[in-house]
């Protein structure tokens, strides 16, 4: 077919082809990866949402829910429940252990009381704990603690000598520990016979056993005590570095695992009004990161009848009003919140209806002689709500976000559109004389149309599957490539900055013939170099560029996950565009006459 | 003329009007000629005299006036049949040369060449239109440049490939725009001396110029002043 023969020669011997394949291949991935990062983000919000609470979550507010464990029990037995936990919901105020003076800091936060074993099965929560074992620097923290709060237990432990070498260890490690790594723990362990060390590492569980911050993270309890989990980003001591991993400041000093906090809430009344606040010290077990940064910022996990004590939710006697000693009654323990997660493939509307049956059930089973009823699902404060509406408040605004996106990308589709259009339309026209030659020894104007059709499909397509790997690539290592941002190699600053020297020789030498493209292209390529050089520069004395701010973004990572459903919509709409901008200029084309395509220069 | 050389091409009173802009422009005010198998005929005519535009319309590439009179080749009227036809009647029965060699410089000279077999033609394998074109070649000393593209030749090589390509088809009539019209007089005189040759063989050519002396390499000249033909000479006294 000599169509095909003269595609491929256009295809081949000239350059505007590869520049055409060039744009094609840019606009579909510039495309793709704006889509995916956004797509990615929506999931992210929404998956995040569903891992941190469920699928669906009874609430009545304040009051609360009596009776939660029965209908706990009940929901934990219908075969499409995978479990059910109970959330005692409020707001604190947290005081922080810094900063190293008197006056400390308080933190307003979110607190959960949760049952961590069930709390466990229905979210994520044991893959979100931070702290899986001390790093060696933590270790000697804890070690050094456990050394300064035992002192005087651990005095009676070793002969003068002895202590002396111990307590210059200690007293050396104590000054350098705030800046650096000291072998305390190793320093130590050689001085010091079994005995001595194993009584001294009793004093903290921690140092015995590695896995122990997860373990006790996972029962909330510090050393048997009840205690408290800490979104990462409500301490000020933790701080996110570039790669999205985190340093504690001041060499490990300020990790909260080491520290305790004062936990203050405050409880209503039966008729609405406020109490006396309660306060308790707490210590900090460790440490949670949702991903989700406004929860990572303000949300803290206590026991839940720590929760239930604060807030007044336990249980409590009744007695009578007029005869303050005759107890008539018990009020039963309360939770805000019942969290449940379903079994695999259930949809959480299915789910809804379920549960909503089995909170009608558990209302109507309450025997006649409580004093404390549970409230029924048609009391307002009452809701029974998938984790898609519980936080719609939250996805709402990103989900417009996206469709804002999609209308503004509807645009971006109609700027690749007309490129590709003006691409083949100056492709076209350039070769309306061999057109007309075509024309003139008996080609047909439908097999000229064909000619270019083949031309811009094989265009589109390779450009398009170009687009693609390259959205691929770029959305894949996105973070990579946020990270080079933030701190740009010197080494391609000195690259760039050695081609441009190179390239301006070059020119000057060239110049000196007269020729005017070598002058232009090799002014043009010393100045980009030159330029890439110089901002690297720029963005290093600057401190580099941080694009996407964990405190802006709920994520502390970009999602580089392709959308591959927006990707092949894009791969074979810039595909489309090509057929057509190639068919209307070639139809046209072929529609001249013979006689004026010719003549065309 | 004899019986020997029947009417192969014929134009009765052709007219065409270009339209420039808002202005009509007439070319042709109704020329009729009439062209004969194996005749070598010349239409000479002077820029803007409209002989370009006679060629054009009994080549098939442009269409008469509405009304503007029909050109018949062989007893059919060329602008009534059907664009296949036409594009067939452009492929196969006329073959066309132009000024300016209109190569496509995209392909090779024996691609060139091999091109309206492609299209459309009438051989059966693949091999044998590459033999013809070869052959063609061959016989205007084109074989060391059958790969080379069209710009690496001289101008009396591309007009020689431009040549072969319109004969490759074996068409009954070879029509000719001013085909040494871009060479200088030896090169040109060479390309004339190779469209004898073939009109010794017994090809139907018809020639545009502008030049007399060129002109008189033809048996007839038919001349075209004003889009009008003013004389039509005979010079052949055939057998």
């Amino acid at each position: 077919m000599y169509q095909t023969l003269l595609t491929s020669r256009y295809l081949t011997s000239r350059v505007i082809p590869l520049i055409a394949v060039a744009a094609v291949a840019l606009c579909v991935a510039l495309v793709i990866v704006v889509v995916s990062v956004m797509t990615g983000f929506l999931n992210m919000v929404q998956a995040s949402g569903q891992t941190l609470m469920g699928d669906v979550i009874i609430s009545n507010g304040i009051s609360g829910i009596p009776h939660y464990e029965r209908l706990a029990n009940r929901l934990s037995e219908n075969p499409q429940i995978h479990a059910a936990t109970p959330i005692v919901d409020g707001w604190g105020l947290l005081r922080m252990p810094y900063p190293d003076a008197k006056s400390k800091q308080s933190e307003t936060v979110q607190v959960w009381g949760i049952d961590p074993e069930s709390f466990a099965k229905v979210t994520s929560f044991e893959d979100s704990l931070h702290w899986k074992n001390p790093t060696d620097n933590q270790r000697d923290w804890l070690l050094f603690d456990a050394i300064s709060q035992n002192e005087d237990s651990i005095r009676p432990l070793m002969d003068a000598t002895k202590w002396n070498a111990f307590v210059e260890i200690v007293n050396s490690a104590s000054r350098s520990l705030n800046f650096g790594e000291v072998h305390l723990w190793e320093d130590v362990h050689t001085l010091l016979d079994d005995t001595q060390w194993n009584s001294l590492l009793a004093f903290d569980s921690r140092l015995s056993t590695p896995d122990a911050l997860q373990t006790q993270g996972l029962s909330l309890s510090r050393n048997g005590k009840p205690g408290i989990i800490l979104g990462l980003h409500v301490s000020d001591g933790n701080s996110r570095q570039r790669d999205g991993s985190y340093d504690v400041n001041r060499n490990d000093y300020w990790w909260m695992p080491r520290f305790e906090g004062t936990l203050t809430m405050l409880p209503v009344d039966a008729e609405g009004g406020t109490i006396e606040p309660e306060s308790i010290i707490m210590p900090f077990v460790n440490e949670f990161q949702s991903g989700l940064f406004m929860i990572d910022e303000s949300r803290i996990f206590v026991p839940i009848e720590v929760a239930q004590t604060l807030l007044h939710l336990d249980e409590a006697t009744i007695v009578d009003l007029d005869d303050p000693t005759q107890i008539i009654g018990v009020d039963p323990a309360r939770t805000t919140s019942i969290l449940v997660r379903g079994t695999a493939g259930i949809h959480a509307d299915e789910l809804r209806e379920i549960v909503a049956g089995i909170y009608d059930t558990f209302v109507s089973a309450t025997p006649i002689d409580t004093l404390v009823y549970p409230p029924s699902r048609h009391e307002p404060g009452l809701t029974i709500n998938t984790w898609e509406a519980q936080q719609a408040s939250f996805t709402g605004p990103v989900e417009k976000e996206r469709e804002l996106m999609r209308t503004l990308f509807s645009i971006v589709y109609l700027v690749v559109a007309a490129l590709i259009l003006s691409i083949f339309w100056s492709i076209v026209f350039e070769k309306t004389r061999d057109i007309g030659i075509l024309r003139s020894i008996g080609s047909s104007r439908a097999s000229i149309v064909w000619i270019f059709l083949q031309y811009s499909a094989v265009i589109g397509i390779v450009g398009s599957l170009l687009g693609l790997l390259i959205g691929w690539v770029i959305t894949k290592n996105i973070n990579a490539i946020h990270a080079g941002m933030g701190n740009p190699p010197i080494s391609i600053a000195v690259i760039s900055f050695a081609l441009a020297a190179g390239i301006g020789v070059y020119t000057i030498i060239k110049s000196r013939l007269g020729q005017m493209l070598p002058i232009v292209l090799g002014t043009l390529g010393c100045i980009t170099l030159g330029g890439i050089g110089g901002l690297i520069l720029f963005v290093r004395e600057m401190g580099g560029l941080v694009v996407w701010d964990a405190s802006v973004y709920y994520f502390s990572q970009i999602p580089n996950e392709l959308d591959w459903g927006s990707s092949i919509f894009t791969v074979c709409g810039a595909i489309l565009f090509c057929l057509l901008g190639a068919l209307i200029p070639a139809a046209k084309a072929a529609d001249t006459d013979p006689v004026k395509a010719l003549r065309h220069e | 003329m004899s019986d020997m050389h029947p009417p192969i091409l014929e134009g009765i009173d052709l007219k065409k009007t270009y339209k420039l802009g808002r202005a009509s422009v007439p070319v042709l005010h109704g020329a009729s000629l009439l062209i004969h198998a194996a005749q070598w005929t010349t239409i000479l005519g002077s820029s803007g005299s409209g002989k370009s535009t006679l060629l054009h319309l009994l080549g098939g590439l442009d269409r008469p006036d509405k009304d503007g009179g029909e050109v018949f080749f062989n007893g059919d009227s060329v602008w009534k049949k059907s664009n296949r036809q036409i594009n067939n009647y452009r492929n196969n029965d006329v073959g066309f040369v132009f000024q300016f060699y209109h190569l496509l410089p995209e392909l090779t000279v024996l691609e060139n060449t091999v091109l309206p077999t492609m299209i459309g033609g009438s051989y059966t394998t693949k091999k044998e239109a590459k033999d013809k074109a070869e052959s063609l070649l061959d016989q205007f000393g084109l074989t060391p440049r059958l790969t080379h593209r069209p710009r690496e030749l001289s101008g009396g090589e591309r007009q020689r490939v431009a040549i072969a390509r319109a004969l490759v088809n074996n068409p009954s009539v070879l029509l000719a725009d001013e085909p040494t019209g871009n060479l200088d007089e030896e090169t040109g005189n060479g390309i004339l001396d190779v469209l004898s040759e073939l009109h010794q063989q017994g090809l139907t050519i018809v020639m545009v110029t502008h030049n007399i002396e060129i002109a008189h390499r033809g048996d007839v000249v038919v001349q075209l002043r004003g889009g009008h033909i003013v004389e039509n000479t005979n010079r052949v006294i055939s057998t």
